[in-house]
């Protein structure tokens, strides 16, 4: 190119580039002017952005909400220490409370991650960031030795036992730790994060001034429970242990002279420590607070809490020499980065290399950073992919519905300039100019609506996330900022502006190489519709919709079993149903007119009309409509369905769980009235309530077996929250009533073993929720034999002993395991600490319990033929191979390998002669009197001492006498169960259940009237939410109970699950919202566009003697027509779509019913919310026909004469 | 006398810019009179024509067609003069895309009020008397352009009008068809059993030749009624 070329070229550019302003402002004139036709365009990218702004920004608050909720129950971050342990002499280190202040304040004032930072004094130190190393088990904490309070005896040591630590993470310490901390726990970040933990009506978390003047002290809730304290309660002294050395047992550990003034403990983790014993005195209770789960066992969970103020200094300066001091960390977890684990991890190892880097104040003290949210962020992390990929999957329709708006939108105004660019054309007017023109307009009107949309968007995320069901909306309470970074926002941009300016592009372009005499044409040939292709998606979509209802129907494989198809068609079933649906059915949407026409036309309605009906339906446009109407109708249909469903699904969960609406495990077995009087001790005397039990034991059929059978109580239904899915039949109340008396049902399970009907034992057909009755031949009458024991204890001089049932009852509960009835024949046990586990009736037949803790345990009727206990602890333990003759025995120890085990006081309660030695193995065995076993084994077989626990009932051999009394019962079956509200639903399946009139005609009224037990459940009627939240925690605090339930906090554990899936809610609430919203606007929208296409005609009718009203009849029929048979064309299609659906809600429900360790999973039931999707169609039809009469009522104001001169 | 028009006036726009288009225009138009109405682009010749058939209303002067007076109301409240007593027809034929011929006319028929039955029989009649009775069943796309033409005057003649308003009839058409159009015109006045009269607006000097009679609308007024004053011509001016 010359030299002048170029120039020209330059000049060329300049000269645009100075027109640029003026193209804009052109641009936006024409925009202006042509804002009827740009209005799809406008809709569609503002839909676009909105929907596509909101899943992305959901996900950024989902995240958030997701682990603030999930780290609620941590209370410290992170725990900052001396890099080094202190020492004399050595520095980096200080004993000074000021000094350690100024370093809180340099963290924070240097970290924009830290909220805030407290001075505690309590567990050692680690002084190492590895989570594996020996010091998470040698550092201790300030185990509490003695509380004392002159006016409760009950502050025994027993109070301070807290074993379950030693599950929770390192054996470092078994015991109640006590915490000293500063103003910063009082009144900062922290005190917000505990407050509420305090149980209503037990005192409040004071400020820091109170805590210090009144030396406060806050105890958790199980302390205050077993010491029976109350807030208010003043107490003498708290003595706790100081560790100031320490040496490994194997080195010999510590001398006594080495201690001198302190006490030597050996502990479990093989150290030795020498403490000092620290003494505060004159505390007063503040408050009990509710316990957090074990979790980070970095600091000891739920300790006594108190300010350090409280301490002398001399005191807090041992402490601090001694290493029992760290800073609690509290991190902006808003700031934290949920876009995957790395990037959480990076930023947490960020901050732990900086805080390890730095030298804080003059005194030069080095740190080091002790993460303990890390490991929970990277589990949660896991947890929440799969959230968020079931969440984004959900949300496809509605990305496509808006995408597919905005095509159309482009489409047809793009359709109205063609011919305006062809006489562009004719008149001289250059293609680039032309193109320039079309697009510089089309970007200025996306960009305007796509920054509303994401602006509303922003706005809105907050509330979408603050969904607690579908349509139901209730602030977390949770800090969240769901803004986009810029790459997401550049993404929301690229998709909606981006997809207008290409697709504008490529149609302007195509308008540009078109004949011009083509381009002027009014009318346009329009694309031929792949009709087979529809199909074909239709088809494959149903395929899988049929399925998936063939499955909910007969509960078999449905129609294809294959693993891969079923996954396949699971995901990508209802997408291809959607849009192969929509497809397909708009086309027979719009055939609505000539179906009016059918129906219609020889009524006075449409009798002068009807023939104007004939002609419509073929227009591209009206089509068009037809698919949107499908689309948007088919998505509310989907949302609303599936929320409402997972709405239920999560109260049906919590009614499954908690039964009624309180649950309540009694320290002791009481019967009804005991356990209301508790109730009403605490909260009220005239509280209103009523209570139920389901007892249960066990009966056994014709071929021997026993089976755990349920007694359902007459009145349970007052009480317990009963589903439909529980009894057989689909009417509680019904099913209920017939299995008062003579009947029973059956779990799945049980129903195979019995060979009864309902097992589908025999094929798909035979299962199903159906009430049999007497006269069906799927019932049968079956024999049960009750085996009523009876113990009598002989009285001696002194008054008598208490009832033996009670005794072994009470002596059950203390056992820390129930393992009774259970399966765990052939399972590798080896190593296992059962410690004082209730095995009675487990199989344990075959199993490896090489090594593993029996010590204590009841073993009442355990098989443990065959099985490997060689170098096991059974000292102590109880054994019976049944507990009365009538019982057939099971093998016991027959062919067990004991070799090497320790039997010492190994108590048998032989009744049927078997022998120890010549079943087992004792090769090496202690024996149970305490000799090693020679050859023959141990002489003198069992310990016939019994252990203290249950030694009242052996006292005098013969005080015992038990008889056995079977009592036949015939009872007719009447079908499955599933579950029982507030019953463990593991037992179930291979349970019975039977009513209270039966159970009565075996136990005997007496007996049945004051039965015992220790869980009863409650209805309150007059007390709901927050109020039964609070009553439950308080009723947990007391000492006669052991723990509680409630509905509210059950069902608030599930209900940001939408059906057991988290976030849920909000998006269905959200698809629903939006969809309607599309069907309202476009509705308007196309409608105005088809209007305006079609004026000339409704010009035509009235110059050829059609009266207005006959227009107006004429259009309102014909659009009303194919609006209404789309409508309910795509209520059809979305119900479709939510049963093809459900088999994906199922399984991803399923896993995150798994995750979440819920025993009863509630069956997806599609629930019909016929009431909202008639508000919702109604609105649309409304919208529709005002929409029709505007736009109609336009048309026909518009000049007669130019409209026809087609001016 | 069938049609009467005194001193009919128009104007459109307001204040400054308001145009005068008609005048006072007078004129009449006898039973079985075919009328060319002929004058310069802007003359006013569409708007008398709408205002005639009722699409447009006049600012000012009376329209007696047969017994029915109007003239000054809008489209709306003159619908029955579109359905009884004018037929119009297009430049452009403005039929109804996905209607047949037959429904096309029909339909005309039924929005009057006519029953369906007799409706359909009428327009097979009407589409006969134009030629059509073998495209019947045809869709506007199907036919030609003098046939679609040919259709529009059925439509117009299937009830019971007695004036049709023709605006450049022939102004798509080529000039066999337009000749056939012209043809049908004439028969359709001829015709004494049914007579009709027909007003149409043409440049076509030809067109106009053929009618029994032609007016010029100059400065909003009609100024001559016979061909020769109608071409500016002045007395002993060449005949063409």
């Amino acid at each position: 190119m010359s030299d002048e070329g170029r120039m020209a070229r330059m000049k060329e550019r300049l000269a645009s580039l100075q027109d640029a302003p003026n193209a804009l402002r052109l641009a936006t004139q024409s925009a202006w002017r042509g804002r009827e036709r740009g209005l799809a365009v406008v809709a569609g990218v503002f839909l676009a952005s909105l929907v596509i702004t909101t899943v992305l920004s959901y996900g950024v608050g989902l995240s958030q909400i997701f682990f603030q909720e999930s780290l609620e129950t941590e209370v410290y971050d992170a725990k900052v220490e001396f890099r080094r342990a202190p020492a004399e002499g050595s520095s980096g280190w200080t004993n000074n409370t000021t000094v350690l202040q100024d370093v809180c304040g340099e963290l924070l004032d240097g970290f924009d991650e830290f909220e805030d930072c407290m001075i505690v004094l309590g567990r050692q130190g680690l002084h190492t960031t590895s989570f594996f190393s020996e010091e998470f088990a040698y550092a201790q904490p300030l185990e509490i030795l003695e509380v004392v309070d002159d006016t409760n005896l009950n502050w025994t040591s027993d109070v301070f036992e807290y074993p379950e630590l030693a599950d929770a993470g390192p054996p470092s310490s078994t015991v109640r730790a006590v915490r000293f901390i500063d103003d910063s726990g009082f009144d900062g970040v922290f005190a917000d994060r505990v407050k509420d933990t305090v149980i209503t009506g037990l005192g409040a978390w004071p400020n820091a001034s109170t805590a210090v003047d009144q030396r406060s002290i806050m105890l958790p809730a199980s302390v205050a429970s077993d010491a029976r304290a109350e807030v208010g309660d003043t107490l003498e002294s708290l003595t706790f242990a100081m560790v100031v050395d320490r040496n490994l047992a194997v080195e010999g550990g510590i001398p006594e002279a080495d201690c001198q003034g302190g006490d030597i403990k050996p502990s479990e983790n093989g150290m030795v420590y020498c403490r000092m014993l620290v003494t505060v005195n004159n505390l007063t209770v503040a408050g009990v607070y509710e316990e957090a789960p074990l979790a980070n066992p970095t600091i000891p969970a739920n300790a006594l809490i108190l300010h350090l103020d409280v301490l002398e200094e001399a005191q807090r300066q041992a402490l601090m020499n001694n290493d029992h001091v760290y800073l609690a960390m509290a991190v902006d977890r808003a700031a934290l980065p949920t876009s995957s684990t790395a990037d959480a991890a990076e930023w947490l190892d960020d901050v732990q290399r900086r805080v390890g880097q730095g030298n804080y104040t003059d005194a030069g003290i080095s740190l080091v950073y002790i993460d303990i949210i890390g490991g929970t962020i990277s589990f949660l992390n896991i947890f929440l992919g799969l959230i968020q990929t079931f969440d984004y999957i959900i949300m496809v329709p509605i990305v496509i519905l808006s995408l597919s708006v905005l095509v159309y939108g482009l489409v047809l105004s793009l359709e109205q300039r063609r011919r305006e660019i062809s006489i562009h054309r004719v008149i001289g007017a250059d293609a680039d100019r032309l193109q320039r023109m079309v697009l510089v307009e089309l970007g200025v009107m996306s960009l305007v609506a796509w920054l509303a949309g994401y602006v509303l968007a922003l706005a809105a995320v907050p509330g979408v996330l603050s969904a607690v069901g579908f349509m139901a909306f209730e602030p977390s309470g949770v800090n969240v900022n769901p803004a986009l970074g810029l790459a997401s926002t550049i993404v929301t941009a690229l998709a909606t502006i981006g997809l207008a300016l290409l697709f504008g592009r490529s149609r302007s372009r195509r308008f540009l190489e078109m004949e011009i005499e083509e381009g002027v044409r009014r009318t346009s040939e329009a694309a031929k519709p792949k009709t087979w292709l529809h199909a074909l998606c239709f088809g494959v979509g149903g395929i899988g919709t049929l399925d998936t209802w063939v499955e909910l129907q007969t509960g078999g494989d449905g129609l294809y079993s294959n693993f891969f198809l079923e996954g396949l068609l699971g995901i990508f079933g209802p997408f291809l149903l959607w849009i192969g649906g929509a497809l397909l059915l708009g086309r027979l949407g719009a055939l609505g007119p000539q179906l009016m026409q059918l129906l219609l036309g020889r009524t006075p309605l449409l009798k002068d009309v009807r023939r104007g009906l004939k002609g419509s339906g073929s227009t591209e446009s009206v089509n068009r409509l037809a698919v949107i109407m499908l689309l948007t109708l088919s998505i509310v249909t989907l949302a609303a369905v599936q929320g409402y469903t997972g709405t239920l699904v999560d109260e049906r969960t919590a009614d499954a769980q908690v039964g009624g609406d309180l649950q309540v495990n009694f320290e002791t077995p009481v019967n009804m009235s005991t356990s209301i009087e508790v109730l009403r001790d605490v909260g009220g005397q005239d509280l209103a309530v009523s209570a139920t039990t389901t007892p249960s034991l066990f009966l056994r059929s014709s071929d021997g077996d026993a089976y755990q059978t349920w007694i359902v109580m007459n009145g349970s239904e007052d009480v317990l929250r009963w589903g439909e899915q529980s009894l057989p039949g689909d009417d509680v109340g019904t099913s209920l009533g017939v299995l008062a008396n003579g009947t029973f049902s059956v779990g799945e399970d049980a129903a195979f073993s019995l060979d009864l009907w309902g097992s589908g034992r025999d094929g798909r057909s035979d299962r199903g929720d159906d009430l049999l009755e007497a006269d069906d031949d799927r019932s049968e009458v079956r024999r049960f034999t009750y085996e009523e024991v009876n113990i009598t204890v002989n009285t001696d001089d002194a008054g008598g002993l208490p009832d033996l049932n009670v005794l072994l009852e009470a002596y059950r509960v203390t056992l820390a395991l129930d393992l009774s009835y259970v399966d765990l024949s052939g399972s590798d046990l080896s190593e296992r600490d059962f410690g004082v586990t209730d095995l009675s009736r487990t199989n344990l037949s075959g199993a490896d319990l090489t090594g593993a803790n029996l010590s204590g345990a009841l073993m009442i009727g355990t098989d443990l033929s065959g099985a490997d206990l060689s170098g096991a602890d059974l000292s102590g333990a109880v054994w019976a191979p049944v507990l009365s003759p009538f019982e057939t025995p099971t093998p016991g120890f027959t062919g067990a390998n004991l070799s090497g085990a320790d039997l010492t006081g190994l108590f048998g309660l032989d009744l049927t002669g078997m022998d120890l030695n010549t079943t087992a193995d004792l090769t090496g065995a202690i024996c149970p009197d305490g000799v090693l076993a020679n050859e023959s084994g141990c002489a003198n077989g069992f310990s016939q001492i019994p252990p203290p626990a249950i030694a009242p009932l052996f006292i005098t051999p013969g005080a015992v006498n038990i008889t056995v009394i079977p009592h036949d019962l015939d009872l007719r079956y009447v079908g499955t169960h599933e579950f029982i509200p507030g019953v463990p639903a593991a037992t179930l399946p291979s349970s019975l259940i039977i009513g209270e009139g039966t159970w009565r005609g075996f136990i005997g009224d007496d007996v049945a009237d004051n039965h015992t037990a220790t869980t009863w459940t409650f209805a309150l009627p007059d007390v709901d939410g927050d109020d039964l939240k609070g009553l439950r925690a308080s009723i947990e605090a007391d000492a006669r109970v052991g723990s509680a339930s409630d509905w509210t906090t059950a069902h608030e554990a599930v209900e940001r699950n939408g059906g057991l899936i988290f976030g849920t809610q909000g998006l269905l609430s959200l698809q629903f919202v939006v969809a309607s919203l599309a069907a309202v606007a476009s509705s308007f929208v196309f409608l105005s566009l088809v209007l305006n296409q079609r004026q000339k005609e409704l010009a035509i009718l009235q110059a050829i003697g059609a009266a207005p009203g006959q227009i107006i009849r004429l259009v309102l029929f014909e659009i009303l027509s194919i609006v209404l048979m789309s409508m309910v064309l795509g209520v059809g299609l979305g119900i479709g779509l939510a049963l093809s659906f459900n088999g994906f809600f199922e399984v991803f429900g399923f896993i995150f019913q798994i995750f979440g360790g819920s025993s009863t999973t509630i069956t997806r039931t599609l629930v019909y919310p016929w009431g909202s999707l008639a508000l919702v169609s109604a609105s649309v039809f409304g919208a529709v026909v005002l929409a029709l009469l505007v736009t109609t009522r336009r048309t026909l104001a518009a000049d007669l004469a130019s409209v026809l001169k087609g001016e | 006398m069938m049609l009467r028009i005194e001193s009919l006036t128009k104007a459109f726009g307001s204040g400054a810019n308001k145009l005068h288009v008609l005048k006072g225009v007078d004129m009449t138009i006898e039973e079985g009179e075919m009328v060319a109405l002929m004058g310069p682009s802007g003359s006013g010749k569409s708007t008398l024509l709408n205002i005639i058939g009722g699409l447009l209303a006049a600012d000012g002067g009376s329209i007696a067609l047969d017994d029915r007076t109007y003239g000054l109301k809008g489209p709306a409240s003159v619908v029955d003069v579109r359905r009884n007593h004018v037929g119009w027809i297009f430049q452009d034929f403005h039929l109804i895309d996905g209607l047949s011929a037959i429904d096309n006319v029909a339909f005309a028929l039924e929005v009057a009020g006519v029953s369906s039955k007799e409706a359909e029989q009428r327009a097979i009649e009407a589409l006969e008397r134009v030629g059509l009775g073998d495209r019947m069943q045809f869709v506007p796309e199907q036919l030609s352009g003098g046939q679609q033409q040919r259709v529009a005057i059925a439509r117009a003649i299937a009830g019971e009008r007695r004036l049709l308003l023709a605006d450049e009839p022939t102004g798509n058409l080529d000039i066999a068809s337009a000749a056939e159009v012209l043809d049908l015109f004439k028969s359709l006045c001829a015709d004494e059993s049914k007579s009709m009269s027909i007003l149409m607006v043409t440049h076509d000097p030809d067109l106009a030749s053929k009618a029994d009679r032609m007016l010029l609308l100059r400065d909003g007024q009609t100024v001559a009624s016979d061909i020769r004053s109608a071409w500016g011509l002045d007395e002993g001016g060449e005949e063409e």
